[in-house]
This record gives C-alpha cells, sequence and structure tokens, in this order.
C-alpha cells in the first residue's frame, strides 16, 4: 500500500508539471499585453516597456518556464500583478472560502443523494422511485447559475428570508451551498440507485437470503456495504471538483473563493495567480483523487491486495502449491 | 444477408428504445426545439435583434407573449432564433470533443504499450484542470465568439472521450474476431475502421448524447461569464447573464431561457439513458 | 420412510419482456429423509427455478406460482410467512450454488460469511460462531487460519467448499445442491463429490442433485427425475431408470454420453432445442425432436403412469410398448 502511494505521489509530480505547462502555452498564446492591463490605456509606450521588462515578459518562453517551475520548487509562486502581492496570499486568502463551501457541497450532496439513492432502488417503480429519479434528472439538466438565479429570486428577493449575495457567515451560505449541492446530489442519487440495483441482483445476496438472512440486514448490510464503494468514487470526484472552485456560483453570489479569482485573474491576463491557481486545484485534486483510491482500497479487499504487491506474490505462491497438490 | 441483419438490429434498438416513455418524452421535446431552430424565421414573430425601445420591459402581453427585454426585444422570438446557437454549439463541441478524444482513445487502446501510456498521461493531465477552468482559459487564448466557445467547449470534454473510447476498443480488441481479423491479415487501419469503430460505437452514442447536454450548459455558463458568445447574438446563456441585472423587476428575462436551457438538456439526457439501455440491454434494469 | 418433501403440480412462469416465461409447468416430486434425488435436465429445462421454489428465493414479480403446493416436513412451504421462511433457509433446508465465484460476499472474509449462518439459527456467541466456522471450514478441506481472508483470496473449488461449509454449518434437513461441479475443474469436481457422499454417509442427509451429468448422478443418487420443458418425463428408482429406460428423452440422454465400457465410435446428440418457454407445443413437449412421435404426441399432453412400482414415465410410446 505504501509502494503504491509512493508511486501514485511520483505520478502526481509530473501531472501537475504537465499541468502548469499546458496553462503556460495557452497563457502564451493569449492576446493582451499584462504590462498594459496593469497600466491602464493611458500609460506610455515607454512605462509599458518598462513594466514589460520588470515583469521579464520579454524572455523567451523556456527561459520564463523553467525559471517559474524552479520558483515554484522553492515554494515561490511568483508576484499578483495587480495586487503586487505573493500569490501564494492571494490563493490561501481565497481557499478557506472554496473548501468550505465545497465541503458545504458534498455534505449537502450526500446527504440528500445516498439515502433517496437507497430508497429508490429498494422501492423500485414506486412513488418514491419515480419522484426521485425524475430529481435526480432535472439536478443533472439544470444549469447550476439558473438554478442559482431562481433560488435567488425566490429566497432572496420575493421572501426576503436570506441575503442574496455575499459569503460572511452561515445564513449567506445556505442558498449558493444548495445551489451546487442539489445538482450534485442527482449525481450521487443515480449512482447509488444504479448501484444498488446491480449488486441486489448479485448471486451473493441470494447466497445471504438462502442463509435465512432478514431482508433488512441483507438491503443494510450485503448490498449496501458493496454497493456504496462505487458511490464512494462519485463523492470523492464531487469533492474534488468542488474543491476547484464554483466558477459560476461564486460569480453569481459573489462569493469570494478560488473560482472568482480564477475568472477576474483570467481575464485581467494575471498569469502568476492563473499558473498558481490551477496549480492549486490541480494538486487538490489529485490529491482527492488519491485518497478515494486508498479509502476504495479499504473497503474492497480484492483492490487492496492488487495494490500491495506482496500479497499479490504470496497469492500467486499458495495457487502454484494448491495446483500441485490437485 | 449483411444489410438484413444490421437492419434488423436497428429495429430492435428502435422497439427497445420506443418502450421508453421517457425517452420517447425526451426525443419529443428535442424534436420541437431542432423544428424551432429550423423554422427559426418563419415561426419567430419578431427578429432576433429587432429593437423597440418604446416597449422594454414588457410583461407578458398578447403582443409579446413571453415579454420584452431592455432593448424592447421580443423575448420569445430571442429564444427561438436562440435555440439555434445552442443547438448548434452543442452538436459541434461535441463532434469536436468526441473526434479529438475518440482518436486519442483509439489510438491509445488500438497501440497499447508506451503510446497508450503516453497518451493516457496527457489525458490525465488534462483531467487535472477543471473543464471549465480549461475551457475559459482556451477561451480566454482564442478570444470569445461562437467558434471559439464551441472550440474551448468541446477541448474541455476530449479527456471523457478519450477514456470512454479507449475503454471501449480495448473491450473490443479483446474479443477474437479482431484478433481473427488480425490472423487474416488486415491491416491496422483497416481492423480499426472496419471492426473497432462500428463495435465501439454504442458507449461513444451514449457519452455523446448526453454530452451535448452538458456542452450546452457550458456554452451558456461561459457566456452568462460574459467569456462566450457575445451579445447580440441571441444565446441563451448571455440572455440570462444580461437579464440578471433585471432579476428583481423583470424576472421573465431569466426565467424564461433558463427553463429553454433545461428542457433542451433534460430531453438530450432523457434520450442518453433511453439509447444507453437500448444499445446495452443488459444495462436495463 | 417418512416424506421430507412433497413438491406437488407446481407451476412457475415469470413475466418478461418477450412474453410469459413458463419455467416449471405441473412438476410433482418427492423426497424420502435420507435420500438423495438426482434431477437432471438440459440448461433452461426448470431444474434451478424448481429449486429456487423450495427455498422461496424466486423474485416476485417477474415471478409467479400459480399452482401447486411444496410441502417440507408436512408443512407448505408456499403458506409460510417470510419469517417462518427465514428460519428454515440456511437451517432446515440450505443450497449450494452453482457459481462459487459470485455467491460469495467479496468485501467479507470467508470466517464471517460461515459464522452468519451460525449465528442466525443458533443462540451462539460472536467468538463461538467463529468457532464453529473455523471447524466448518476444516471440515471441507481447508486450513482454519485461512478464515481471515477474502473470497478472491481463494481458488474456485475452495470458494465451492466454502460455500458447502455454509451450507452445512447448521447441519440442514434437506440440501440442495444446484450443479455443484459444473463451474469446476474436472479433478475439484471428484473433490466436492466425494464430499457429498460422505455427507450422504455419515449423517443421512436428504439431497436434491440438480444436474446434467448423468455419470454424477449414477454415483451418489438413489432416485432419478428427468425434467424437460418444466416438466418431469420420467422417475424411478436408478436402477429403474438406468437399466429400464423407458423415456425416448431419457434414452437420448443416455445416448449422448460417451460410454467407458463400450466402443462407441461416434456419440449420438438430440437433435434440436429446447420448445421456447415463452411458446411451448401443446401436446407432448419433447414431441419436436422425438424420433418416436406420432399424430397423437402432436396433439395430446401424455399424463405422467406409473409403469411399476415407482417408475413414471410421461409417454404414449413408452405405455403402448409395455403394453
Amino acid at each position: 500500500m505504501l509502494r503504491y502511494t509512493g508511486k501514485r505521489l511520483l505520478q502526481m509530480v509530473f501531472v501537475l508539471l504537465g499541468v502548469s505547462f499546458i496553462i503556460f502555452c495557452l497563457m502564451e498564446i493569449t492576446p493582451g499585453d499584462p504590462a498594459r492591463q496593469i497600466l491602464g490605456p493611458d500609460a506610455s509606450e515607454e512605462a509599458v516597456l518598462a513594466m514589460r521588462e520588470e515583469l521579464r515578459l520579454d524572455d523567451p518562453f523556456a527561459v520564463r518556464y523553467i525559471s517559474y517551475i524552479a520558483g515554484v520548487l522553492h515554494g515561490d509562486f511568483g508576484t499578483s500583478y495587480t495586487t503586487k502581492e505573493p500569490v501564494i496570499h492571494e490563493l490561501f486568502a481565497r481557499y478557506p472560502t472554496t473548501v468550505l463551501f465545497a465541503v458545504l457541497t458534498v455534505l449537502i450532496a450526500s446527504l440528500i443523494g445516498i439515502p433517496l439513492g437507497i430508497i429508490s432502488a429498494t422501492k423500485q417503480y414506486s412513488w418514491v422511485d419515480s419522484l426521485s429519479t425524475s430529481f435526480a434528472m432535472l439536478g443533472v439538466s439544470i444549469p447550476t447559475f439558473w438554478l442559482g438565479l431562481m433560488l435567488m429570486l425566490l429566497f432572496a428577493v420575493k421572501l426576503e428570508w436570506l441575503p442574496a449575495t455575499g459569503f460572511y457567515g452561515p445564513i449567506y451560505w445556505i442558498l449558493p451551498a444548495i445551489t451546487v449541492g442539489l445538482p450534485a446530489s442527482a449525481g450521487i442519487i443515480r449512482m447509488t440507485r444504479s448501484s444498488m440495483l446491480e449488486v441486489v441482483r448479485l448471486d451473493y445476496i441470494r447466497t445471504a437470503r438462502a442463509k435465512g438472512q432478514t431482508e433488512r440486514k441483507i438491503i443494510y448490510g450485503h448490498a449496501l456495504e458493496n454497493a456504496m464503494i462505487p458511490v464512494i468514487t462519485v463523492v470523492g470526484i464531487t469533492f474534488g471538483q468542488s474543491l476547484g472552485g464554483q466558477i459560476v456560483t461564486e460569480q453569481v453570489f459573489a462569493v469570494p473563493g478560488l473560482g472568482k479569482l480564477m475568472v477576474e485573474a483570467i481575464n485581467s491576463r494575471n498569469y502568476p495567480v492563473v499558473e498558481g491557481g490551477v496549480l492549486l486545484i490541480a494538486f487538490a485534486y489529485c490529491v482527492i483523487n488519491l485518497l478515494v483510491d486508498i479509502i476504495y482500497a479499504y473497503l474492497d479487499p480484492r483492490i487492496k491486495s492488487q495494490y500491495s504487491s506482496s500479497v499479490k506474490k504470496r497469492m500467486k505462491k499458495e495457487a502454484a502449491v494448491h495446483e500441485g497438490e490437485s | 444477408m449483411k444489410g438484413n441483419h444490421k437492419r434488423s438490429r436497428l429495429l430492435g434498438i428502435w422497439k427497445r428504445f420506443s418502450r421508453s416513455k421517457t425517452a420517447m418524452l425526451g426525443l419529443a421535446v428535442l424534436c420541437i426545439f431542432i423544428l424551432l431552430a429550423v423554422f427559426a424565421p418563419l415561426i419567430a414573430p419578431y427578429g432576433y435583434d429587432e429593437q423597440n425601445l418604446r416597449e422594454a420591459y414588457q410583461g407578458i402581453s398578447m403582443r409579446h407573449l413571453l415579454g420584452t427585454d431592455n432593448l424592447g426585444r421580443d423575448t420569445l422570438s430571442r429564444l427561438i432564433w436562440g435555440s439555434r446557437i445552442s443547438l448548434v454549439v452543442g452538436l459541434l463541441a461535441v463532434a469536436i470533443g468526441a473526434a479529438v478524444g475518440g482518436l486519442i482513445g483509439s489510438f491509445a487502446a488500438f497501440y497499447g504499450g508506451r503510446i497508450d501510456s503516453v497518451l493516457m498521461r496527457v489525458v490525465d493531465i488534462m483531467m487535472a484542470i477543471p473543464s471549465m477552468v480549461l475551457a475559459i482559459a482556451i477561451c480566454a487564448a482564442l478570444g470569445p465568439g461562437l467558434v471559439n466557445t464551441m472550440i474551448a467547449v468541446g477541448f474541455s470534454s476530449v479527456p471523457t472521450y478519450a477514456r470512454v473510447v479507449r475503454s471501449a476498443v480495448l473491450t473490443i480488441r479483446q474479443q477474437e474476431y479482431i484478433e481473427a481479423a488480425g490472423a487474416i491479415g488486415s491491416g491496422n487501419w483497416r481492423t480499426i475502421a472496419k471492426h473497432i469503430i462500428p463495435n465501439s460505437l454504442a458507449p461513444i452514442i451514449v457519452q455523446a448524447s448526453l454530452g451535448v447536454g452538458n456542452a450546452i450548459q457550458s456554452a451558456a455558463s461561459m457566456s452568462f461569464l460574459g467569456l462566450g458568445i457575445q451579445p447580440p447574438t441571441p444565446e441563451w446563456g448571455a440572455m440570462l447573464s444580461t437579464g440578471r441585472q433585471f432579476i428583481r423587476d423583470y424576472p421573465m428575462m431569466v426565467v424564461a431561457p433558463g427553463i429553454c436551457i433545461m428542457l433542451v438538456i433534460s430531453s438530450l439526457n432523457l434520450l442518453g439513458d433511453g439509447l444507453r439501455d437500448a444499445l446495452d440491454p443488459r444495462m436495463k434494469r | 420412510m417418512e416424506k421430507i418433501l412433497e413438491i406437488k403440480d407446481l407451476g412457475i412462469r415469470f413475466k418478461t419482456d418477450d412474453g410469459i416465461v413458463n419455467a416449471v409447468n405441473g412438476v410433482t416430486l418427492e423426497l424420502k429423509k435420507g435420500e438423495v434425488l438426482g434431477l437432471v435436465g438440459e440448461t433452461g429445462a426448470g431444474k434451478t427455478t424448481t429449486a429456487l421454489a423450495i427455498m422461496r428465493l424466486i423474485q416476485i414479480p417477474p415471478g409467479e406460482i400459480y399452482q401447486g403446493s411444496i410441502l417440507f416436513e408436512g408443512r407448505e412451504i408456499l403458506d409460510m410467512s417470510d419469517k417462518e421462511m427465514q428460519q428454515i433457509r440456511g437451517d432446515k433446508i440450505s443450497m449450494i450454488f452453482q457459481d462459487p465465484m459470485t455467491s460469495l460476499n467479496p468485501v467479507r472474509t470467508v470466517g464471517e460469511q460461515i459464522a452468519e449462518v451460525i449465528r442466525l439459527h443458533q443462540k451462539v456467541s460472536a467468538a463461538e460462531a467463529m468457532r464453529k466456522a473455523c471447524e466448518m471450514l476444516e471440515m471441507v478441506g481447508i486450513p482454519a487460519e485461512r478464515s481471515g481472508e477474502y473470497p478472491h483470496q481463494f481458488s474456485g473449488g475452495m470458494k465451492q467448499r466454502v460455500i458447502i461449509a455454509i451450507a452445512l454449518a447448521c447441519r440442514p434437513d434437506l440440501l440442495i445442491a444446484d450443479e455443484p461441479t459444473t463451474a469446476l475443474d474436472v479433478t475439484i469436481q471428484a473433490q466436492v463429490m466425494d464430499l457429498m457422499e460422505n455427507l450422504k454417509k455419515e449423517f443421512g442427509t436428504s439431497m436434491i442433485l440438480i444436474t446434467h451429468d448423468l455419470g454424477v448422478v449414477a454415483e451418489i443418487c438413489d432416485k432419478v427425475a428427468i425434467i424437460y420443458a418444466g416438466e418431469i418425463l420420467e422417475y424411478g428408482t436408478l436402477e429403474e431408470i438406468y437399466n429400464h429406460t423407458a423415456h425416448p428423452y431419457t434414452q437420448g440422454l443416455f445416448d449422448s454420453v460417451p460410454d467407458l465400457d463400450e466402443d462407441v465410435r461416434r456419440l449420438k446428440p438430440i437433435d434440436g432445442l429446447m420448445p421456447d418457454p415463452t411458446d411451448l407445443p401443446s401436446g407432448c413437449k419433447f414431441a419436436p425432436r422425438c424420433a418416436r412421435c406420432t399424430e397423437q404426441c402432436r396433439t395430446m399432453h401424455p399424463d405422467m403412469t406409473v409403469l411399476n412400482g415407482n417408475h413414471g414415465v410421461r409417454c404414449f410410446a413408452a405405455l403402448n410398448r409395455e403394453g
């Protein structure tokens, strides 16, 4: 398991290198002069040139990329063009909001999605099932920003129960979290339902019935423990994606998270912030993926033994011994 | 003989598909939108940028069934014209994503070994960047506009298609008839074209039908952020973005385009689910 | 001897997209204490459906038991409450399933899975149940130390032995073995059959052995019932079926088995296929494939007729010959 984790961490370094390269290339071909952006349209040509010099924008691509990577390895993500603050400060100023937002999203999505999915599967074709499958269908079809606007229209504008924008305390969190959580729960409902339906048809469920186990313990024991394995992945992916910032929802509710920062940075050609932000998002995504895979291995012994090569070798040896016997 | 067999297979798929009420509902709604898009000039009561400032901010009336916007343009007409944009953007973005991703995926699966691992690492890298961030960055690099939005949305879905196609091709490759084709000396290209592509189409079709919905949603999100399709093009997301400023007093400007987006996407999703069940009866429950 | 199981005129059908599948059409069977009955037929003949009905494991819907009765120790299984049935399953009646690869829960250790059935039916502590589970493992020839391992760490034959251990853990009165050896390779098949024979000798367990392998039947069974298209075509003692074969289908089954004693050059498979269970022939169900089929066979459905003693056959031709 440790070896496997180590291998994955190594892979992660390459993925992050690749990510930074792709973003660097994209920024390279993006039209617009950051120096001009910073100084504004009225600045003189000389001032812009001086700024380009200062930002080292005229160095060759390779030189800039390598010096950027060298900086990152030393923990230096550069300086924001607009605020002159170190990028890392900018990112960490926004990140807690995004993490909080992500946690809320995943909580709402799982608390709605998993129970509804289970009920839907155990009472297939009942009214609860049709209700929750239609809800799931709507959830995957509804554009998030529109759901956000509609919730805002209803709860903030018409009923005036909740604040429309900002992110200053729990009461402000409700609308944005529901906006992202509801559609996310749709995916979890669908996954839980189909996974449960698949598992309850499997032979080992019949074995459990043949033992005289009660239907309740079969569903909430044997079936659930197997059906949850793929659901964990969906929950993990939802969390990983949410950590990337909810670009559109943050825009709708003026939530000062990573997503909003990224859009601002891309629009203002603030390359160091874009680079740093994407790296942070990709890093979080990789870490979550790794965590999900590790949890997966602990839930599913088949996967675990695939990961740990020592067990595999022992298995092979034993299999050989048994074949010799027979 | 072979043609007959193919036809009966298609007939079987259609029979299974048409048995699902929800899938047929999806198909019907989608057809309505396609008809609206095709015959927009005949159906729409007004032009999409026909301004009439004296009639701005109107509510629902006989003259303007869904009211007018801040420039006095008829909302219903703009929505009807907009269905052209959304459907085209969705289809072409998926075509781009599926073509590029499919090529990467089938190459990786077919050649295996080093080519496979290199290509899949590239896909992993693209997967690590949220598709929305990638789409926005691509859009920033190319500049806003209809075509660039399609390219941005299409490219951001490349990794998904690459993975789907790769796993589909891998499954088929293991089956015996590919080995048999190899044995009778079909070249690799011939094998790909004659055996692998036709047999791996099912998962691609399903992914694509669900993907059109996603693409429409991404495109609308980008327009909403002001990065994608620009006004006065009557793109639904862009209409929402404009309407948002007036949400307090003229909510119809926000409600109507959103419902259109939702209807189209859910019809595509219902269709996709139905197709999946029809193409792969084992998956049906 | 006392009857442990009596099935009378059992009828089971399934509603599917392609129509109504008539899986079991009036099966009548009985089994005395300590006997082993071989239920022989081709794939799709209704063997497994009959067995699952005894366990009341038919999924309803799409399944439906539309007629007949199943008496276990004189009590009607079809009328029992779910709770009563749960008490019988795994304790009084156990079943060994066909495919050992998929019949065990992949995320629980084999020890836990054996202990589960013990805890369900016996008032013992968890530790005691686990100790008994280990004993069962030893009994089927698996070292008790492996009780903490997961199914994927076992070979197919060992998994089947684990399933047998689960089935036997509570010393059932009736054991239903559904093709227990089909998924296994030949050497392991022999081991499993040995195990079953021991059971019969040592504990006198009544068994229903479902198989399509007449060789296996000869080894262990006292009685044989031949099932075809959801109907019993012939039944009798091992001797009666093997030496006084009455039904052309049974004869066909024998002809399609290689016989080591005789030097037969060519096996004679039965021509044709089992009829479509959604569209069964109105006369004798075997008529379309039968060499001795007459007009009567096509139009009239033969009844089960007792030839002598326990030997029954459902065939006009066989009756005419007997005279």
